[in-house]
């Protein structure tokens, strides 16, 4: 009988924490895994090292002895074994037609495997010097990153300059992987000077932990087994300490912040601030403030579609429903009582270069925050990041793949935080306001905060003036008006006038 | 304070944010709806992302004409009940001239009757963005795609062109002639789509679960003859077996697994201990090497 759907069961208004009864939510790692399968949270990890070190060896070696590769996977992998009977596990992490072709990786993939109680995703960027922007981008989605090195070569200037964009990003863990140990004569001496070399280079930089692993991708030793080879080594194999790393799905204590995303509406009284959590926690009857205007309120609902809650943490995506309204939208962000971002105009920001074209200073350009869209009034370049040395080298412009200092004038004033304290809130992308591509990522090293009367010139944008000459024969409910109407307001916020619209 | 999420809490909290930021950034976005349980789970995704509002955007299906009478079925009791807006896509050319999954080349047959069917639906009603179901763990062209995917004029995806997504951060802005395809469930795996259906307690379209119907083997697949409408070559006789399936397509095109999971708690028990990947049961992707990615260049989702 077509069209009888199956109903599993009903929701029921008020439900567990948990989901259906009997499936306990995940706590620390004492609850069991149950029978289907919710895992332990989910940690990201980012290989770093070039096709020479065997990076996409020891993905491939991760997923083949650790993880739940599907059967079929296996069967044609083992078709293309060598006369020594190892398959080729570099062939799990193939990718595009174009750069197979090429026979190197030169995006981002993500794939994704299960190993114990939790779920990895394995972010595979390229580690060639001239794919810097592409290792910067994933290693922000990174709890932990892998960087690799051959035996035989040991600590080179890429794992430096590795090191160096891992930190800048805000990657607190790394692990190096001494690889190909089986072509070094399994030597626990070239392990403990490369072992050395590392925590030389690690020093310089704010990892919470560092620690080097003697492996052979190859054959699997130290991946997610014990190597029999290396009896000299009794540190953790790379598979146990990754499953040591705190994942997503661990939120820290700190500051409360949520960017607000959207205002949703439900029945008369209620007006909701959308977002996720991205600091601290709150709870009904807590007092939070608007960033910007400072204007103060109490929590009376965190609503979500399958109940109320009695607290929400960072990590969770809720909507807050107010005691009074404050007149806040998308872009503000709702901060505890003590300590609100700062009001900036001015940042002192690192910035990633990620175009395929230089910094074009006379084109619009806006920043966009957790949730908000400003003008770019002035980005000024200060100097540039040498990677190897850590020497900044004064520049004024920047391109492809550079690490550089910059001060960012914006056009009115933004929420933001410092990204040593708060990723979410203290990072940033640049975006060309007429292409809309992504220019840069950004981090806030400092941010200068400013006051309203600041502001020197205000402007009334009314639809009857745009409708006598920019929109002429336009409709205001058209989306051509709007669009126009929102570029005109970018231009004149650019150059610095404070907006308003009716 | 330290809590921990299971990782369904985590994926499902990355999912509300990328709806959320997509419907606050883009003017007219749309759900394409293909009724199997990926779009099941990105339909209620997006309920909770806007609740107490209903989704701020119409479902659209591309029908192809092709597809089990039970998944229409299931689709049009989906809207009635949640009360939401359905809009259905035909590419009435490819019908006009005969395409069908019998007399066509299967990967000609996806061009004209689900690429360019979306393409005209997408054109037809001005949608900027579109959100989809596909999962970077799908197939090896999707896994570098990105969570808010940017196509130029036609709809052409270049993967060398592909905006850098760096922390949470979503930048939707587009160009001139640009629109955008988004993937909220991008980072989900097959079995997560399952557990959550269960943890959900959410109504799936029976054919995913196991039961006796009428089958014949072609070329080592199973494929459930939905209709008359595919002539049996010689040799061929229908045979009743209990089967499922574990993606939903075009019925000729889609191949079924032998099973006994009868509900949906067997069902994920089965899909917990498969030993093969989820799209062998879909031919379209076999028909030429690099399919999937010359689809996706093409429109394709």
């Amino acid at each position: 009988m077509p069209g009888a759907a199956i109903k599993i069961g009903s929701k029921q208004a008020v439900e567990p924490v948990s989901g259906p009864a009997g499936i306990a939510q995940v706590q620390g790692n004492s609850a069991a895994q149950p029978a289907w399968g919710v895992l332990d949270g989910i940690v990201h990890l980012l290989t770093c090292g070039s096709v020479d070190d065997g990076k996409s060896t020891l993905i491939g070696r991760l997923l083949w002895d650790a993880s739940d590769l599907p059967e079929d996977t296996r069967q044609t992998l083992r078709k293309s074994a060598g006369p020594d009977g190892e398959p080729d596990v570099s062939l799990l992490l193939d990718g595009l037609v174009a750069e197979r072709e090429q026979g190197i990786t030169i995006d981002i993939a993500w794939r994704y495997f299960d190993a114990g109680p939790r779920r990895y995703v394995v972010i595979d960027s390229p580690g060639h010097e001239q794919y810097t922007r592409n290792m910067a981008s994933g290693a922000s989605h990174a709890d932990v990153a892998i960087m690799l090195v051959d035996a035989r070569h040991g600590v080179k200037r890429q794992t430096r300059r590795h090191a160096a964009i891992l930190d800048l990003i805000g990657v607190r863990q790394v692990i190096l992987a001494v690889n190909k140990m089986d072509v070094a004569d399994w030597s626990e001496k070239l392990f403990r000077e490369i072992e050395t070399d590392f925590s030389s280079v690690a020093r310089n930089f704010a990892f919470e932990k560092a620690l080097a692993i003697p492996v052979s991708a190859k054959l699997g030793d130290n991946v997610a087994r014990r190597s029999q080879h290396m009896p000299w080594y009794d540190g953790p194999v790379l598979l146990d300490e990754l499953a040591r790393v705190p994942g997503r799905g661990t939120a820290s204590s700190g500051e409360f912040r949520m960017p607000v995303q959207l205002v949703l509406r439900g029945g008369q009284d209620f007006r909701g601030l959308a977002g996720t959590i991205s600091g601290g926690s709150v709870r009904p009857g807590d007092r939070i403030q608007d960033a910007l205007s400072g204007r103060e309120a109490r929590v009376r609902r965190i609503a979500t579609m399958d109940r109320d809650l009695d607290e929400a943490s960072a990590g969770q995506a809720v909507v807050l429903q107010l005691d009074t309204d404050i007149d806040v939208a998308r872009g503000a962000v709702l901060a505890g009582p003590q300590a609100r971002p700062i009001s900036a105009r001015e940042i002192d920001a690192r910035l990633v270069w990620l175009a395929d074209t230089a910094l074009d200073a006379a084109n619009g350009l806006l920043l966009r925050t957790a949730t908000d869209l400003v003008p770019i009034a002035a980005l000024k370049v200060r100097a540039r990041l040498d990677l190897e040395t850590l020497a900044q080298n004064a520049a004024e412009t920047c391109t492809t793949n550079d690490i550089v200092i910059a001060d960012i004038a914006l056009g009115r004033a933004v929420a933001i935080d410092l990204f040593a304290e708060h990723r979410e809130t203290g990072s940033f992308v640049v975006v060309d306001a007429l292409s809309g591509a992504t220019l840069a990522g950004g981090i806030v090293k400092a941010a200068r905060e400013t006051t309203a009367d600041m502001d020197t010139a205000s402007f009334l944008l009314t639809d009857d003036l745009l409708a006598r000459g920019v929109c002429l024969g336009l409709d205001p409910a058209d989306a051509e008006f709007r669009r126009r109407a929102e570029e005109v307001a970018l231009i004149l916020r650019a150059a610095g006038v404070v907006v308003s619209t009716r | 304070m330290t809590r921990h999420f299971s990782h369904l809490d985590v994926l499902e909290t990355e999912s509300i944010h990328i709806f959320r930021e997509a419907a606050a950034q883009f003017r007219k976005p749309v759900l394409l709806y293909s009724i199997g349980k990926d779009s099941t789970v990105l339909l209620h995704l997006a309920r909770k992302a806007f609740y107490p509002q209903k989704p701020p955007f119409p479902l659209l299906h591309i029908d192809t004409t092709w597809k089990f009478r039970d998944m229409i079925a299931f689709r049009d009791n989906t809207v009635r009940e949640l009360g939401l807006e359905l809009l259905v896509q035909t590419n009435q050319d490819g019908i006009k001239r005969g395409v069908t999954p019998l007399t066509y080349a299967p990967s000609l047959y996806t061009d004209i009757m689900k690429t360019a069917a979306l393409k005209q639906g997408l054109d037809l009603y001005g949608f900027d963005a579109a959100f989809g179901g596909a999962r970077r763990d799908e197939e090896a062209s999707r896994a570098k795609e990105r969570v808010f995917s940017f196509r130029s004029p036609g709809h052409r995806w270049d993967p060398r062109k592909q905006r850098p997504e760096m922390w949470r951060l979503l930048n939707g802005r587009l160009g001139t002639g640009e629109t955008a395809r988004i993937f909220p469930l991008s980072n989900w795996t097959e079995r997560d789509v399952w557990r959550y259906l269960l943890r959900e307690k959410l109504a799936v379209v029976p054919l995913y679960m196991a039961a006796v119907r009428p089958t014949i083997t072609r070329n080592g697949q199973i494929l459930v003859l939905d209709d008359d409408r595919m002539p049996l070559l010689p040799g061929e006789t229908v045979e009743y077996r209990r089967v499922r399936f574990r993606t939903l397509g075009c019925w000729p095109l889609t191949a079924a697994v032998l099973s006994d999971a009868a509900d949906i708690e067997s069902v994920v028990a089965e899909t917990l201990a498969a030993t093969t990947s989820e799209r062998q049961g879909r031919l379209i992707d076999h028909d030429q090497t690099g399919a999937m990615e010359r689809k996706k260049q093409e429109g394709y989702f």
